[in-house]
């Protein structure tokens, strides 16, 4: 009795929490506000928090994470101002270039790239997308570069379109969400972030066994971290830019990026995203 | 069935309280079950109905959107829940019966029809738990706002409450089976036990060789229930059967020396009747010594007399002879009863109707016991006759028995007299036994005593079969 009223109270409250999802219009001073696109481990409390814990030590100052179901939202709340910086793809980045700045990027297996993974179930006889003709796929999200953008650009130069390509696609908005919905037959296929299959190969090899990646993208800019234009080199985003540059010199900072599974971060540079760009434009061809 | 019947009852007391646990232990285990059953039946159906309604409210609009991942999420997340272990697959489709998302897509992928896993599916309320299948199929539409929205299907694993089931069931048996079997054989010990002077009095009742014997006062048991009772009153009997034995003794020893001394009186009054002839006789002989015709006429006289004499004395000889059985019943017993009778009807001046068609080679009945009935019956008659009655006795014999019939004219028999006569009645005290000897003599042959009444007579007949009381009268 009890369990099922807590259970109906939690999906709820979840439920409430998707179709309400209030934003908060004006910040409060002093706290520095960072938004995360839905990465490999935001739903590890531990990491998060660690990585607030580093940041704030950092930064001598408190610092909210903010998460959201999408990129978009993420965004529109970067470019709206409710927050200070944002964790986003570089294809948001490159779709919003003249309102953002970049503050810097994650070094990851010594270098600022990552590739785009299509996957399919472990035991999936495909062998590349042409392959994957009418079959149910996985997106992360509509505004992730390799969790959608690589594979849409991909099948553009197969000459083909999601919509008459698959029989379905649906968006999880999640990298291991779509990791999840192969490993358990949902869909097919994927398109996911290499980093995030990678990082949950370590640390949830029990969930990438059950996939098999198919194929792999160029290497591509890492999701960089932004703040709008014209506040970078300002107080409090050159803050952020200097306790993400030394994080990987504090304790607190190392144990984050461990649980990262990242190097450390570097100053970004427009031209990481070039790959990007150029499937963009071969999307807009 | 007759098995049963020949079971000593210290046997089947316990056997019936036995079955009477079983049945007991049958019926209590059915409520048992029955029980179970409802309220496994009534935490399954409530289950399937919160599991409808958190569903419908977590999922409504997420099937209104089509949005697979998020219902799959749910579902998968709602899996892993503790009630996740009971729901082993839950399937939920749109309006058109599409399949948006299942816990288990690989069994039921995506776009697939619901209906093959719709059909057979109860609603949350109709579920029951059976014990053919482990699984359940539970069915329900997915309500949104008021409006169906699409469909849920589930499979509820259902095995641990069948296993339960069974598990009480074999529990129940196990648990019936040994209190029965342990009640059973205290229930045998202890009722063998109180059973005990019960069958010590059977003992002792089968065992009366000749009469019963008491039971002895060690084997009483203690106290004052029924049983104590019982043997104290059992042993009260014998003893009382035994003094009404000795009393009946008496009685018929007292009768006989009433008989005796009716007789000795009729023998004395037979005896002097030709007694003074025959002194006359002697007398005249004495007194014409010389005269030939009047001694030879007063030797006749006492030849004739003391002939009489010896005839008298033959009879009371006979009829005094021990031997009861042995012999054959003659035409000259009749006449020796009658000339028993004799001077009694005449000292009550009675008319005496006599007829005997008894054959001259006998009838195959006991003599003495017949001679013993008729006296007994004529005396009673002629006593009850009285002054200048009449008193009737016909003897005959055919193809069915020996038939005598015994009438006289008095006031008739009184119900205690006829009591005696006719029934095994406890003897009234005070009146005689002769009545009840000739009832018990007629008994022993086999026989049958029958009275009547009729236009101021009163008839006793006895009726012997032949050939049928040579067992009785040995």
């Amino acid at each position: 009795m009890d369990e099922t009223f807590t259970r109906r109270r939690v999906l709820g409250a979840a439920v409430a929490a998707l179709v309400v999802s209030p934003v908060r219009p004006a910040r409060a001073a002093g706290i520095f506000r960072l938004g995360l696109t839905p990465v490999f481990l935001d739903n590890d409390a531990a990491v998060i928090d660690g990585l607030r814990l580093a940041l704030s030590r950092l930064m001598g100052r408190e610092i909210e994470l903010v998460q959201r179901r999408t990129y978009e939202e993420v965004t529109g709340l970067l470019l709206e101002g409710a927050l200070d910086a944002a964790w986003l793809c570089g294809y948001p980045y490159l779709q919003h270039a003249s309102a953002l700045e970049l503050v810097a990027v994650p070094v990851w297996r010594g270098r600022s790239l990552y590739q785009s993974y299509l996957i399919a179930g472990a035991d999936d006889p495909a062998a590349g997308l042409p392959d994957l003709r009418g079959a149910l796929h996985a997106f992360s999200d509509p505004d992730s570069n390799s969790g959608y953008l690589v594979t849409v650009t991909d099948l553009r130069r197969m000459g083909e379109r999601v919509e008459t390509f698959f029989a379905r696609a649906i968006f999880t908005y999640g990298h291991r969400n779509v990791v999840r919905a192969v490993a358990n037959g949902l869909t097919r296929s994927g398109s996911v972030d290499g980093y995030v299959w990678e990082a949950l190969a370590k640390i949830e090899p029990s969930l990438t066994e059950r996939t098999r990646v198919i194929a792999r993208s160029e290497w591509l800019g890492f999701p960089p971290i932004c703040a709008r234009a014209g506040s970078a080199g300002a107080e409090p985003v050159e803050a952020l830019r200097k306790a993400l540059l030394t994080m990987a010199e504090t304790p607190e900072g190392q144990r984050a990026l461990s649980a990262l599974q990242l190097d450390g971060f570097e100053p970004a540079d427009p031209s990481l995203f070039d790959g990007i760009a150029a499937r963009m434009a071969d999307l807009e061809r | 069935m007759r098995l049963w019947r020949h079971l000593p009852l210290s046997l089947r007391l316990p056997l019936l309280a036995a079955a009477m646990m079983v049945l007991v232990g049958v019926v209590a285990s059915q409520q048992v079950l029955r029980a179970l059953t409802r309220v496994q039946d009534a935490r399954v159906r409530e289950l399937a109905q919160m599991h409808v309604e958190g569903l419908s409210v977590a999922l409504g609009p997420l099937v209104l959107r089509r949005d697979i991942w998020e219902i799959y999420d749910t579902l998968d997340r709602a899996s892993k829940g503790s009630e996740g272990q009971r729901m082993v697959l839950t399937v939920v489709a749109d309006e058109t019966g599409h399949v948006l998302a299942a816990t288990d897509p690989r069994k039921v992928p995506v776009d697939s029809l619901i209906s093959d896993l719709a059909r057979g599916a109860a609603a949350p309320g109709d579920l029951t738990v059976g014990s053919s299948s482990p699984i359940l199929r539970l069915g329900a539409p997915l309500v949104y706002q008021g409006r169906t929205v699409g469909t849920i299907v589930s499979e509820l694993d259902v095995s641990d409450l069948i296993a339960e089931r069974r598990h009480a069931l074999v529990i129940l048996v196990v648990g019936n089976a040994l209190a029965t079997l342990v009640l059973a054989v205290a229930g045998y010990v202890v009722l063998r036990r109180m059973l005990r002077p019960l069958s010590a009095i059977a003992t002792q009742m089968a065992d009366t060789s000749g009469r019963p014997h008491p039971i002895p006062q060690a084997e009483i048991p203690e106290g004052d229930d029924e049983l104590t009772r019982l043997a104290q009153t059992y042993n009260a009997m014998t003893a009382a059967i035994a003094a009404k034995a000795e009393a009946e003794r008496r009685l018929a020893e007292r009768e006989r020396f009433v008989a005796l001394g009716r007789l000795s009186s009729s023998l004395a009054h037979e005896i002097n009747n030709p007694l003074g002839g025959l002194l006359n006789a002697t007398d005249t002989i004495r007194s014409f010594p010389d005269r030939p015709e009047i001694v030879l006429q007063s030797a006749e006289l006492l030849d004739r007399g003391l002939r009489h004499l010896r005839d008298v004395v033959r009879v009371t000889l006979d009829h005094n002879r021990v031997d009861h059985g042995g012999r054959n019943l003659l035409p000259e017993d009749f006449e020796d009863l009658r000339a028993l009778i004799q001077p009694e009807i005449a000292r009550l001046q009675q008319r005496l109707d006599w007829s005997a068609s008894i054959p001259a080679a006998g009838v195959a009945v006991a003599a003495g016991p017949v001679r013993q009935i008729v006296l007994n019956l004529i005396l009673n008659a002629s006593a009850a006759a009285g002054q200048g009655g009449h008193v009737g006795m016909s003897a005959s014999v055919d193809s069915k028995g020996l038939d005598i019939e015994i009438t006289d004219t008095g006031p008739g028999m009184s119900p205690s007299a006829l009591d005696r006569l006719l029934t095994d009645a406890p003897l009234a005290p005070g009146g005689g036994v002769g009545l009840r000897l000739a009832r018990e003599l007629a008994m022993r042959l086999g026989g049958r005593i029958l009275h009547e009444r009729r236009e101021g007579v009163t008839r006793i007949r006895l009726h012997v079969e032949l050939g049928g009381q040579a067992a009785d009268a040995a």
